[in-house]
């Protein structure tokens, strides 16, 4: 007395429905269900906060978008509010830097004697070498003038100084009438002496220091003074420089936020003038679907079906195992291979629910807060075709993961070695061999994702190289072969179902 | 052999370190039948096998000629209350019964038909529409029972069916039993208690640890069990094991007498255990030094010890 077909199909059937309650109400399944809301959670609250800053911008009042895009640099802010009324948010502040003061040629300082003074040597001291700190002065010329100025005193005379950093880089260098060769050197203390030949009146000097050879900033002369003599025995001090020290420089900063209904506009000024603006989208729609690419294939396929799939189906034998009661489905008049159809059949039907409805609900969770214009050019270009192929693509990971797991639950009894093995697998799919790729579930589920999934360029290489993904099959190649892999796996799974036996005592 | 027998052929069934049976030949006629012996003997183990529960290591199993193997025909005709006292946590007696008996093609209010019918054979209407795991012991060793008849199976199969039942509820069970027995129907139970079953068992099959001791009508088995002779070994203080040997060669009951090298030990063969004690006794008193007194032959003796006890 055997049956059919149909028969068989109708008790496959009834032991589905029977199982249905297990696969969607057992404790297990709560954190199923939270794996499967929480991306919808993490959606729901962004467009929640987006609304809520929108409401309060528009309180504040709204302007046009030309309005909005109207204020060019430079302008006042008086001017701008003016033209644009008052912001939503305005607040001040003030910068104060530190800043190097300039004038005249870069590098070069000039020191005046009123009046003039007799000398023969001219001695300049350095105490601060550098603004660096680095301990070496550079002098690439030192210049002596008289009363009448035309002529320079000092060059080609004689000079002497601190031991060079190098013989090349000798005082004379700093006589020669030439900025491309210098006079460094390091050894205390530091000196540069000049002797003129024959005392002359001198009144001013012209000192060129790094910067005016080329060098940075940084090493120029911070601290020196310069000293006359008319025998080179008793020297007097007639000038003293700080070099070009620190001011502190302050700058007013003011920044405005203006909001049309759908963009920010920060304006900021310095001192009153239009300084720099950015502009944000209080919602992008583009970079939210983005995230949503990203959340979809990192974490909803690759973890959230992954172990929902575990929790539900791993349990499907496993769990009327440790409650002993599985020996009434084998006291049935049904093959093994009718129970495991069944059994399989309720867990897809929940966990399908569950993460293709998920699925969805992230999805509309997504679109929900974004502007009807932008939401409707989305559905223009396809939008319900992603809707469709994200709620598939999930979908068909339950069909995927939940063989495995049946099959993995038939055979083992702790399912976390065998679940970190196929994380692993299915982790490091994108670098498999091509021929092994078609081996996971992922492989295919992402060949059906609709957009792919973004990946940072400063993403860290290991995990860019785990998370690359694998060349995408064409969607119906993708179906089809995730089916078979399905179709195989089922396979191995009644070899071991018909070959089950019940020996409760040994279970925990 | 004859199809409407229950046919185990030189089965074997070893289990991790759990005992399972070894080498049983059985012929199972139509009518009720006790599988007798104490815990862990293979009892339970049989039926398993003949239910399709387990699947022998060796051997074969034939019931009414169907092989356990194939549960969609198997399961039509045999129902097996297990021991298990188990059942789904979302079940009440009424859907258990009822969720199976769709699994037969029976139509929904068929099946619901069937499941009350088999409630009220088992008198428990009242509760059938009760969560099973709220049940009394009773009441869901009954309710495994109608679950194991409401197909109408030609061959029932039931682990301790006596088992806590009240001595009302156990009599009309032993009367659906004798009413099964008369449609032709093989009635299979088993039963640790040799009493509770011989009055109503058209044959027993003794087992113990894992092997068939005897089988047949119940008067043919208690006799093979009273006439089965016991080994025992004694040894006697002194290198004088043959003078006892001598004495207890005027007993009737003792079949035969080695004497070990030593002469210090003798293996005893006795009909009649009674009887030897209380020579032995006698042997003793009579001034013989004997040290001890060691059953050699265990299992069946302590299988006697088990079931028979105390009747003779």
């Amino acid at each position: 007395m055997t049956q059919g077909l149909r028969g068989r199909a109708r008790q496959a059937w009834t032991i589905a429905k029977t199982d249905l309650r297990r696969a969607f109400l057992a404790k297990r399944s709560l954190w199923v269900y939270a794996l499967a809301l929480l991306p919808s959670l993490i959606f729901f609250g962004h467009g929640l906060e987006a609304k809520w800053r929108a409401e309060r911008l528009t309180r504040r009042g709204v302007i046009t978008a030309a309005q909005l895009d109207s204020p060019r640099d430079g302008e006042t802010i008086d001017a701008i509010k003016a033209r644009l009324g008052k912001p939503a948010y305005e607040n001040s502040g003030t910068r104060v830097r530190r800043v190097r003061q300039h004038g005249g040629t870069p590098g070069t300082t000039t020191h005046v004697i009123e009046p003039a003074v007799d000398a023969r040597i001219v001695r300049m001291n350095v105490s601060r070498p550098t603004y660096s700190g680095e301990p070496v002065a550079r002098i690439y010329e030192l210049e002596v003038y008289g009363p009448d100025g035309r002529v320079n005193l000092a060059l080609d005379k004689p000079a002497t100084g601190s031991e060079p950093c190098s013989p090349e880089q000798g005082p004379d260098k700093a006589v020669n009438g030439s900025v491309t060769d210098r006079w460094c050197a390091e050894g205390w203390p530091l000196f540069l002496q000049v002797d003129l030949g024959a005392v002359h009146p001198v009144s001013r000097f012209v000192v060129k220091h790094a910067s005016a050879g080329g060098e940075s900033e940084e090493s120029d002369t911070r601290e020196f003074s310069i000293q006359l003599s008319a025998d080179g025995k008793i020297f007097k001090t007639v000038a003293s420089s700080t070099g070009a020290g620190f001011v502190e420089e302050r700058t007013e900063y003011r920044y405005l936020t203006y909001f049309d209904g759908r963009r920010e506009a920060h304006l900021t000024f310095a001192d009153g003038k239009l300084h720099g603006r950015s502009m944000d989208n209080l919602l992008n729609f583009e970079e939210d679907r983005m995230i949503f690419a990203g959340i979809f294939q990192y974490f909803y396929l690759r973890l959230a079906i992954f172990f929902g799939s575990l929790g539900i189906f791993m349990y499907l034998f496993r769990g009327e195992m440790s409650n002993r009661t599985l020996h009434y489905w084998f006291l049935a008049p049904a093959r093994r291979e009718v129970l495991l159809v069944g059994k399989y059949a309720a867990g897809l039907i929940a966990s399908a629910a569950i993460f293709g409805g998920g699925a969805l609900i992230m999805f509309g969770a997504l679109v929900w807060p974004h502007d009807a214009v932008d939401v409707q050019a989305y559905w223009n270009a396809g939008g319900m075709a992603h809707a469709f192929w994200y709620a598939t693509a999930a979908a068909l990971g339950c069909v995927g993961y939940g063989s495995v797991f049946l099959a993995v639950g038939l055979y083992v009894r702790n399912p976390i070695i065998p679940a970190a093995v196929l994380l692993l697998w299915e982790g490091a799919n994108g670098i498999l061999p091509h021929a092994l790729q078609r081996m996971s579930i992922l492989y295919y589920l992402q060949s059906l994702c609709p957009v792919p999934a973004p990946m940072d360029n400063d993403a860290p290489a290991l995990v860019r190289l785990l998370a690359v993904p694998a060349v995408p099959a064409s969607r119906p190649g993708a179906i089809l072969g995730l089916l078979l892999l399905t179709a195989v796996v089922l396979w191995i799974a009644s070899l071991a179902v018909r070959r089950m036996q019940i020996s409760y005592g040994t279970e925990a | 052999m004859s199809a409407t027998a229950v046919v185990f052929e030189d089965v074997s069934k070893f289990y991790g370190e759990v005992l399972g049976v070894n080498r049983v030949t059985l012929n199972i006629p139509p009518g009720i039948t006790s599988l007798v012996g104490p815990n862990g003997s293979g009892k339970t183990t049989l039926m398993n096998l003949m239910s399709g529960l387990l699947f022998p290591d060796h051997g074969r199993i034939l019931v009414r000629g169907v092989s356990p193997r194939d549960p969609e025909t198997l399961m039509r005709m045999m129902g097996y209350a297990t021991q298990y006292d188990t059942a789904p946590r979302w079940a009440t007696g009424f859907t258990f019964i009822t969720t199976g008996l769709l699994l037969f093609g029976y139509g929904r209010s068929e099946a619901e038909a069937r499941a009350w019918k088999a409630l009220e054979r088992v008198s428990l209407t009242e509760a059938a529409t009760r969560k099973v795991a709220a049940y009394s012991k009773g009441m869901r060793q009954r309710v495994r029972l109608a679950q194991a008849i409401a197909h109408d199976p030609d061959v029932i199969v039931l682990d301790e069916p006596l088992n806590g039942l009240d001595p009302l509820v156990r009599a009309e069970t032993i009367d659906l039993f004798r009413a099964w027995a008369a449609e032709g129907k093989h009635v299979i139970l088993s039963s640790h208690v040799l009493q509770e079953v011989d009055v109503i068992s058209d044959q027993v099959v003794l087992i113990a640890n894992g092997m068939i001791v005897a089988e047949g009508k119940i008067r043919k088995v208690r006799d093979e069990i009273q006439e089965h002779p016991s080994q025992y070994i004694i040894r006697c203080r002194d290198a004088n094991a043959s003078g006892v040997a001598a004495l207890l060669f005027g007993e009737d009951h003792v079949t035969e007498i080695k004497l070990n090298a030593d002469r210090m030990g003798l293996l005893v063969m006795t009909k009649d255990r009674e009887q030897f004690a209380r020579a032995l006794g006698q042997i003793a008193l009579d001034g013989h030094r004997i040290e001890s007194v060691v059953p050699a032959d265990e299992n069946v003796d302590a299988l006697y010890e088990y079931l028979i006890g105390g009747e003779s």
